[in-house]
């Protein structure tokens, strides 16, 4: 019995928890710095919640590590419906969270659909390539049914709307495509599109606050007087850290409340702010080493659907995290996508999770079972 | 055929590219990172040292609300209240020795409130003294260098000209609680914010989109004594950087009637009940009172636990809206509409004669007469003037009670007039679907002798009361009740108006409205009238009392005297008219709970109001009728007197 244990631990892939876990200590001792100074009791607690969270998620990850990817091929289709259908559920009856319907509520439990339906659509487009012409090279025509399946739930998605989450569906779209092999010619009309259906979605589509943080990113002095001030603020305090911070529970920026939303979007300007350039090297080689993690994963694998499962889990990491990362550093538009296992959110972090677990137990299906 | 591992292996390549998409981009943020803290990073760092600026709310102003005659019913005072910022107390000794002069507070109170609020973020403005006088401000901003740390926030305070009057109508304000937000986020486009302030009751609520302006904010800069100054931008930095001024709400002009609105809270303040007075011909609302009443002033200044408390224990419960939000039976005021019924169904013409005295049994049950009658026989106009209670029983036992519900809902019973208020009741008019639905049990006869008294399950307003009857004074038309005549921007220019609104044509028989008209007028014009002797002179109101029971009276209750009642058994005292009874202008209806009598509590309550109006509105007719009525009145004194000689000396006569 014992040597069996012993024999499963061995065998057990923890890469993943570990990458996961030591980011998630940085980012709780982060998040404490970014709020303890707070007026509100409420903030002062949040890492307390925080890491109430991550145990549940972690819980979570280590029982889904369990379900081999057979299983999860099976149930891919039927798991990617049911997600269409809460986040229709979500339209008709969803809690009113943020001015905007995201949120389920299940007694105690709140949860956005949308978080989960970044996996159910990796699953779904991982089977859709790995059962049809695994081996073709795509042009734009073969895209109709992947396409179709990302739109759906992106169209329902930026309609609530959260349009950051919308976007980053179609985002891990083109990772999973580009993985499966499309065609150079293919990818250079779908970017001539994608450029044109994005202007005229910005001139017709978008919400007014929508529209305002996009011309905000274009020219942050223009609008500095609204929403401009918060990307001038988290810029000052990246700026501020220099190379090595002004150190732990010492940003100033924090602590005097200059910087909105400092425990959600901008936790990495906090980081930076305390830690400096040299801390920030730190932390995206973390996030490096578990990307490269996941990319090697993929060509070690025996089933062409794990691999391409590997590449979208791995997609929805690095999303996120650029994402975040250009949008403090004013890179990017402030689309409100939270920086994994930094940032306080309920929903994201057990999304993130899941993602260990599934990554686990794909890569214990090499020598496990 | 490809195998999965071939299929892997020739996925490769892709995987490599992506591998280098990643380590691209890091790379790219690395570069920016590099350029923000290594590059800019002692430019930066400056700024985060001097960084104090901040950005601050600016509050618009809320709306203000005028009365009819564009007198200013609700406005906006600035309050100041002193504080103290942690961050920059400095010489603490002194400086909590020189504010403890200025503010007459005691050392020891200020220490005790800064030790209450010690865990705070030290940048927080600690309140020391709520709303300080303009000396004690004048003093603080004069010895500031003095000060560090002590500066002077202001805030705007709600404030009700005229405390309690009308405090229903208007409503209060208070910040949006955590537990409300989520419910009202978004409505009306506007978006609420936590620590926002919102209208709770009335107009305030109502008309809250309307009011709440737009907030702007301004950049200050925080010197190192944790003074404010205006920014001054300097930096390339901040280029660009502007305040927005806030947007002041929009003004409301009410229908309401200042004079009248004190008149009626004068003579109701001593009691708990409602007035509702309105304009015959639109529907406009002159008065609209309800007591207890509070000052809504409190609310927006931060309300005393001590206030709150006393308003929270008070029984009464001085919150309710007691012109719509309750409902209760209206008693004979109900009987017009019974008899409106009767006449319309053929039950009885005008020329039926039925008796009052004595009872009326059906069943097992007997119904009693609410006085001692005579013997003579009474006609349609006389059942009413005397409010025979015997009459309508009669003719409701030949009446099927949805017809009567059918007649009363034309006049507006049973659902909400749609004033713009809310929470406002339905009151209840019962039918026999209503009942099988409600209790599972067929309808009564004796049910329907009971409604046709107002009492048993006929629910009603205040406000629908007056509105009715508003009906019965203009022959047939139904407005909707409005209070809000138009609404202005801050520049003044117009933004909406309302306009009378018919929302119901009643057509009965001329001679229909002759006999139920006739009969009110004579409730409060002739000897016999129930309101005869409270009528006051040049009114020349119509109207009718009712009582509405409390408990079920058996017949020793009925005639023990409510007074000698405990008080909360004692009747609901109501009356409703219309005035003057040859042009009507107005109609009032006036609950007074546990007064015992329409007649001895509500109806001078009405009568005060009328004369109200009159002398504003009508001082000619008025002046005309009360000479015609004092000589009227002349004439029935000394016939009665002729009549007490007679009797007390009978021998003469013989």
């Amino acid at each position: 019995m014992r040597t069996e244990i012993l024999a499963f631990l061995k065998k057990y892939d923890f890469s993943f928890f570990g990458g996961a876990l030591a980011i998630f200590i940085i980012g709780v001792l982060n998040l404490y710095s970014a709020t303890h100074t707070n007026p509100s009791v409420a903030f002062q607690n949040l890492y307390l919640d925080q890491i109430l969270r991550f145990s549940v998620g972690c819980g979570l990850a280590f029982g889904i590590s369990f379900i081999d990817s057979k299983t999860m091929f099976r149930f891919s289709y039927i798991f990617y419906i049911f997600n269409i259908l809460l986040l229709m559920l979500v339209l008709v009856l969803g809690q009113k969270g943020m001015g905007a319907q995201r949120w389920l509520v299940f007694g105690p439990i709140r949860f956005q659909p949308s978080e989960l339906m970044k996996l159910s659509l990796v699953m779904a487009l991982a089977r859709y390539y790995s059962r049809n012409n695994p081996e073709k090279i795509m042009e734009i025509k073969d895209l109709i049914i992947p396409g179709i399946l990302t739109l759906i739930p992106t169209i329902l998605i930026v309609i609530q709307p959260d349009l950051g989450t919308g976007l980053l569906l179609i985002l891990i779209f083109s990772i999973i495509t580009f993985y499966k092999r499309i065609s150079y010619r293919a990818i250079l009309i779908l970017s001539v599109i994608a450029l044109l259906a994005g202007s005229v979605m910005y001139t017709f589509g978008l919400k007014d606050y929508q529209k305002r943080r996009i011309s905000t990113f274009l020219n942050p002095q223009e609008d500095a007087r609204g929403s401009g001030y918060n990307a001038i603020q988290s810029q000052i305090a990246i700026g501020s850290g220099r190379f090595l911070g002004k150190g732990f529970k010492k940003s100033s920026q924090a602590s005097l409340q200059f910087l909105p939303e400092n425990h959600t979007d901008f936790v990495f300007s906090i980081f930076n702010e305390e830690h400096g350039f040299f801390g920030s090297v730190v932390l995206i080689s973390l996030y490096v080493i578990l990307l490269s993690r996941f990319i090697w994963l993929s060509g070690s694998v025996l089933k062409f659907f794990d691999s391409v499962v590997v590449i979208g889990l791995m997609s929805i990491f690095f999303w996120h995290i650029f994402i975040n990362m250009c949008m403090v550093m004013g890179l990017l538009p402030i689309v409100g996508l939270p920086l994994p296992f930094m940032s306080f959110g309920g929903s994201s972090i057990i999304t993130y999770c899941l993602v260990i677990g599934i990554a686990t137990s794909i890569s214990n299906s090499r020598n496990l079972f | 055929m490809f195998g999965e591992e071939d299929l892997i292996k020739i996925h490769k390549e892709r995987s490599l590219k992506i591998n280098t998409i990643v380590i691209i981009s890091f790379f790219i943020i690395i570069l920016r990172l590099w350029y923000l803290q290594i590059y800019q990073g002692e430019i930066y760092h400056a700024y985060s040292i001097k960084n104090r600026l901040r950005k601050e709310v600016l509050w618009a102003p809320r709306g203000q609300i005028f009365g009819r005659g564009k007198e200013l019913l609700v406005d906006n005072v600035p309050r100041f209240d002193a504080v103290l910022i942690p961050q920059y107390f400095k010489n603490k000794k002194e400086t909590m020795n020189r504010l403890s002069s200025i503010l007459k507070v005691e050392v020891k109170d200020i220490k005790a409130v800064l030790a209450k609020n010690l865990g705070q973020a030290k940048y927080r403005p600690i309140i020391i003294k709520k709303n300080i006088s303009l000396k004690e401000l004048a003093k603080i901003e004069t010895e500031n260098d003095f000060l560090p740390g002590i500066s002077v926030e202001t805030f705007i305070s709600r404030e009700y000209k005229d405390q309690e009057v009308g405090a229903h109508l208007f409503g209060y304000i208070s910040e949006i609680s955590s537990q409300q937000l989520p419910k009202i986020k978004n409505k009306h486009n506007v978006t609420y914010r936590l620590g926002d302030f919102i209208g709770q009751a009335g107009i305030e609520q109502e008309f809250d989109h309307y009011l709440r302006g737009v907030n702007g904010y301004s950049f200050v800069e925080v010197d190192a004594l944790g003074r404010k100054k205006k920014y001054i931008n300097t930096d390339n930095l901040f280029k660009g950087i502007e305040d927005l001024p806030a947007v002041p709400g929009n003004n409301i002009f009410l229908t309401i009637d200042r004079d009248l609105q004190k008149a009626a809270y004068e003579a109701l303040k001593e009691k708990t009940g409602g007035v509702v007075a309105m304009e015959v011909e639109t529907g406009k609302i002159l008065s609209m009172v309800s007591t207890p009443a509070f000052d809504p002033s409190q609310f927006s200044r931060g309300l005393s636990s001590e206030y709150w408390n006393n308003l929270r224990n008070n029984p009464e419960n001085p919150m309710r809206d007691r012109t719509i939000q309750d409902h209760f039976s209206p008693g004979s005021v109900f009987k017009p509409f019974t008899g409106i019924t009767a006449l319309e169904e053929n039950i009885i013409d005008h020329n039926s004669h039925l008796r009052c005295h004595g009872t009326f049994k059906l069943g097992s049950r007997t119904y009693h007469s609410w006085k001692r009658y005579g013997t003579e026989k009474v006609n349609i106009v006389n059942a009413l003037t005397q409010s025979c209670n015997i009459f309508f029983y009669k003719v409701a036992s030949e009446m099927d009670i949805d017809v009567l519900a059918k007649y009363s809902q034309s006049f507006g019973f049973g659902k909400r007039t749609g004033i713009p208020l809310p929470r406002e009741a339905s009151g209840l008019i019962p039918t026999k679907l209503w009942k099988q639905k409600r209790f599972g049990v067929p309808w009564q006869l004796g049910e329907t002798l009971s409604c046709s008294i107002g009492q048993s399950f006929v629910l009603v307003t205040v406000l629908q009361l007056a509105n009715a009857y508003a009906a019965l004074a203009n022959e047939g038309t139904l407005f909707r009740p409005y209070v809000v005549e138009k609404i202005t921007n801050f520049r003044g220019e117009e933004i909406k108006s309302f306009e009378p609104k018919v929302i119901n044509k009643i057509d009965l028989n001329s001679k229909t409205w002759k006999s139920i008209r006739e009969g009110l007028y004579k409730v409060a014009n002739h000897p016999t009238g129930t309101a005869f002797w409270r009528r006051g002179l040049g009114n020349q109101m119509a109207g009718k009392t009712g009582t509405s029971q409390v408990i079920r009276a058996n017949a020793d209750k009925l005639y023990t005297k409510c007074i000698n009642l405990p008080y909360e058994h004692r009747h609901h005292g109501v009356f409703v008219a219309f005035a003057p009874y040859d042009n009507p202008k107005i109609s009032v209806a006036v609950l007074v709970e546990h007064g015992c009598g329409g007649s001895s509590a509500a109806a001078p309550i009405a009568e005060k109001v009328i004369t109200k109006y009159m002398q504003k509105y009508l001082p000619d007719a008025y002046e005309k009728n009360k000479e015609k009525e004092k000589k009227q009145l002349a004439i029935i004194y000394k016939s009665r007197q002729k009549k007490k000689e007679e009797s007390a000396n009978p021998a003469t006569v013989e």
